[in-house]
């Protein structure tokens, strides 16, 4: 079964992918990875004329570490991104996450930029670089621009790109001293199906174990991937006690906007909001035992 | 379009129309049979071929994309007429009933089997967790994995 046809644009570098992009005038789609994209083509849930295609853009592939900060080309691809050393060992919360992507084979053809830009709620590397507090690089005809992560999503598959923009890179930060974090991804129907929902963590405790910098962070939860400041803020300064971390996880659960779908309804989510966060939070909690 | 990247390890200049995958290609294009179409979405792993040693849905990936790489499809398993040693396990365990998923599961794991010879159970059932099999239920794939593992 053949798809629509379509044309196949090439260029090398990111300003010839951006002119092609102006030039298409909203006929054309990027495609990166095409592990979302060729599919929703074969669906006939698009049928564009063009496809501008990243592949050939070498300035996009690179893993590095610059200046303590990890900038991945938004080319990388989800098997090199958690097989890299760099994120392995600095950044562990995101190749845990990223490694709990689809399957083998999809996460050698899918990419971090890709992954993004398509602004799936139920994204997994998502939550994980919000918890980082990464960073989107984007560029245009105007020049090159910075999101945070945490406002890159603008609704369900939407995020804050225009026409003629490409994700070129995601930056980011250090992971702060001393923090343990972790992803956890329910699935309702098999294990390597998008999540039900994803909740990432990463907490800094103190000597006495009350929580220096706590952040959360969802997928499947809303139409966006989202940070729980809500629950965030109930843990600042506290210990992770039981009762503690349960209301942190009603707090989670309550600023949760689930959708119903064939995964889950949206009261089902909720409640695994409840309590996959709980787990999550006991378990970094305990690792230090 | 033209296109030239390595096939089972021999040289392939070719070409082909700008929609087609690199399913459609080794299919229509180069009358390889053995890579199957089952969903058409990425999900089943029918279509499984390895790209530059990993495992790809060839009915997901442009065949543009494939540009410069070296694919190995299930006909390029054997070397000078011997066959890999997975596909003599999976023959002499009766890892195979109707065969339609076999080609895509057999490249599965030879990736993992190239990446980390001796995997774990664990390890083998999450390298095959995107490769559907109607029939076996799997446990004689996985001992025929497994038995190639331990035998290295």
């Amino acid at each position: 079964m053949r798809l629509h046809p379509f044309r196949l644009v090439e260029p090398e570098s990111v300003r010839d992918a951006i002119d092609a992009l102006q030039q298409l005038d909203g006929e054309a789609r990027l495609v990166a990875g095409g592990t979302a994209l060729i599919a929703m083509i074969r669906l006939g849930l698009v049928k564009p004329d063009r496809l501008i295609s990243l592949h050939r853009v070498r300035e996009l592939r690179q893993i590095r570490v610059d200046n303590g900060w990890l900038e991945l080309g938004a080319m990388a691809t989800h098997a090199e991104i958690e097989r890299s050393r760099p994120v392995r060992t600095g950044w562990p919360l995101l190749a845990e996450a990223v490694h709990r992507v689809a399957t083998p084979a999809i996460r050698t053809s899918g990419t971090i930029g890709g992954n993004l830009a398509y602004a799936e709620a139920a994204s997994d590397p998502a939550p994980a670089l919000l918890c980082l507090n990464a960073e989107v690089v984007v560029a245009g005809r105007g020049g090159i621009r910075t999101v945070p992560v945490s406002r890159f999503f603008r609704s369900f598959y939407e995020a804050a790109l225009d026409p003629a923009e490409i994700v070129t890179a995601v930056r980011v930060p250090p992971t702060p001293a001393g923090a343990r974090g972790g992803y956890v991804k329910y699935t309702s129907r098999s294990e390597e199906d998008k999540p039900l929902v994803g909740v990432a963590a990463l907490v800094v405790l103190d000597a006495s174990g009350r929580c220096q910098d706590v952040r959360l962070a969802l997928g499947g939860a809303a139409p966006t991937p989202i940070r729980t400041e809500g629950a965030e803020r109930t843990l600042r300064g506290e210990a992770l006690t039981d009762s503690a971390v349960r209301a942190a996880a009603d707090v989670a659960a309550q600023q949760a906007d689930p959708l119903t779908d064939l995964m889950g309804s949206a009261d089902y989510r909720r409640e695994m909001i409840r309590v996959w966060v709980r787990r999550l939070l006991m378990s970094l909690r305990d690792a230090g035992r | 379009m033209k296109l030239a990247f390595t096939l089972n390890g021999r040289p392939c200049d070719t070409a082909t129309p700008d929609h087609w995958t690199v399913l459609d290609l080794l299919r229509d294009g180069l009358d390889l049979m053995g890579t199957k179409y089952g969903c058409g979405e990425g999900v089943c792993g029918t279509c499984t071929v390895l790209a530059d040693g990993r495992p790809i849905r060839a009915c997901l990936v442009l065949a543009a994309h494939v540009r410069g790489r070296a694919v190995v499809t299930v006909e390029g398993l054997e070397t000078d007429g011997r066959l890999d040693p997975l596909q003599t396990a999976f023959a002499e365990r009766g890892a195979a009933q109707c065969g339609y998923c076999t080609p895509g599961i057999m490249l599965a794991a030879r990736a993992l089997l190239t990446e980390n010879p001796t995997p774990t159970e664990h390890e083998v059932r999450e390298a095959l967790s995107g490769n559907l099999c109607r029939c076996t239920g799997y446990t004689k794939i996985i001992e025929a994995v497994l038995a190639v593992a331990g035998s290295k």
